[in-house]
């Protein structure tokens, strides 16, 4: 038995409905679903991506910027380190020849000194020789029990007198 | 046409629509159980298959033939419908698809033998029903119900018959350009089948020499040829009229 060539058939309008939904839902669980799933995972996975390298880049950059920094601040410290350096140099030198130059001088006044002692002392032992020689050739000519004292006295004046005239 | 026809030839013509296999009664209607959902239920079982075989266990990284089918089929549905509706219509793809695979194959299964599911007018009848209501009910939620009912006085009260009309002629049309053009290929293949047998019968041959062969360059355009173009227009004409339905003017 057949439907008629042309035909509107309820039950076969109801059934080819419901074999109609029943492929759509195939299709949709089978073959859209996971695909597009799939599809959007890739996508969000090339995006997360881009996004770190993004960032990275970013990264880079600002680490580049800061070992720049870095770098030029390194290079004005030596700098500054070397002209410091050079400074304290120069003060120490200037103290060092500063301080040489005292000495010398101090010594200088000290040796002065020392000569005028020196010379007084030798100005002391010349005059008591002298008076010495002077009271043994008095009591050689004389030759006479003179108190010595009182003649070292007289000699010891006069040549006081002649120290001080000459 | 049956498979048997191919050995003893096709002896006489006879018209029909679907076998029906099994009939009974509901609520006082009757209801046939034809051969056009058993086909249904042929095409979509190997539909199933071969989908859950294309999408199973797949990768981020595509390595195999079978994913890559998959996703070319899926993109190729989103972008035709994205291009004919927009954007916003992008949710259509697996209606748009699944009418595509039905009538593509429900067309091409004529080449095993059997009879083609568009062959049979309540098929394309209900198709044709399941667009005529997402024209509809894209019209109402576009303009809303008031502004829907306005529509059909447009541009005056007189037009109402005519808006009507043009509004049914839709699905009709659709199903009846569908169901056409696969019934008439089906009956230009069985009267050439007819006629070749009628030739080897007139030259005493028991068995249809002349139907091997000859019929296949006409099967190329009616089953392949027109089975694909009337899949693709009624889909074409599905988005077009929906698409064009939530046009605001």
């Amino acid at each position: 038995m057949n439907l008629d060539f042309l035909s509107i058939d309820p039950g076969s309008i109801i059934f080819t409905l419901i074999n109609t939904l029943i492929l759509f839902l195939v299709i949709k669980h089978f073959l859209f679903n996971p695909v597009n799933k799939m599809l959007e995972e890739r996508k969000d996975d090339i995006a997360d991506t881009y996004n770190k390298a993004d960032i990275a880049l970013e990264k880079a950059k600002e680490a580049e910027a800061h070992y720049n920094e870095l770098i030029s601040g390194a290079r004005d410290e030596s700098a500054q380190i070397i002209k410091n350096a050079s400074q304290k140099a120069q003060q120490r030198s200037e103290e060092i020849i500063n301080s040489a130059k005292a000495d010398a001088a101090q010594i200088r006044v000290k040796a002065e000194a020392d000569i005028q002692r020196e010379k007084q002392e030798a100005k002391k032992e010349i005059r008591s020789e002298i008076s010495e020689i002077a009271v043994m050739v008095a009591s050689k000519l004389v030759d006479k029990e003179i108190n010595e004292s009182d003649h070292r006295r007289f000699i010891d004046e006069f040549i006081e007198n002649v120290g001080d005239e000459s | 046409m049956k498979i048997s026809d191919l050995f003893v030839g096709v002896k006489e013509i006879s018209v029909t629509g679907p076998k029906i296999i099994h009939q009974f009664k509901f609520c006082g209607i009757t209801i046939n159980f034809t051969e056009t959902i058993v086909i249904g239920w042929i095409i979509i079982a190997a539909l199933a298959i071969f989908l859950k075989f294309l999408t199973h266990n797949m990768q981020k990284v595509p390595t195999k033939r079978r994913q890559i089918i998959a996703e070319w089929i899926v993109k190729t549905v989103n972008d035709l419908v994205e291009d004919t509706m927009g954007s916003k219509f992008k949710y259509f793809a697996p209606y748009i698809s699944t009418i595509f695979a039905f009538s593509i194959f429900g067309s091409l299964i004529s080449m095993l033998g059997l009879r083609p599911m568009t062959g049979d007018y309540n098929v394309t009848l209900t198709w044709a029903l399941m667009t005529f209501i997402l024209i509809q009910g894209t019209k109402i939620k576009t303009n809303g119900i008031g502004g829907y009912f306005k529509s059909f006085l447009d541009p005056f009260f007189v037009m109402l018959p005519m808006n009507v009309v043009s509004e049914v002629s839709t699905p009709v049309s659709m199903s009846f350009r569908h169901f056409g053009n696969i019934a008439g290929g089906m009956i230009i293949s069985s009267l050439l089948y007819f006629a070749l047998t009628g030739v080897s019968t007139a030259i005493g041959l028991s068995f249809p020499v002349f139907a091997i062969g000859i019929p296949a360059a006409l099967s190329a355009y009616f089953d392949l040829f027109s089975g694909f173009m009337q899949a693709f227009i009624f889909i074409m004409l599905t988005m077009i009229y929906i698409s064009t339905a939530a046009d605001t003017d």
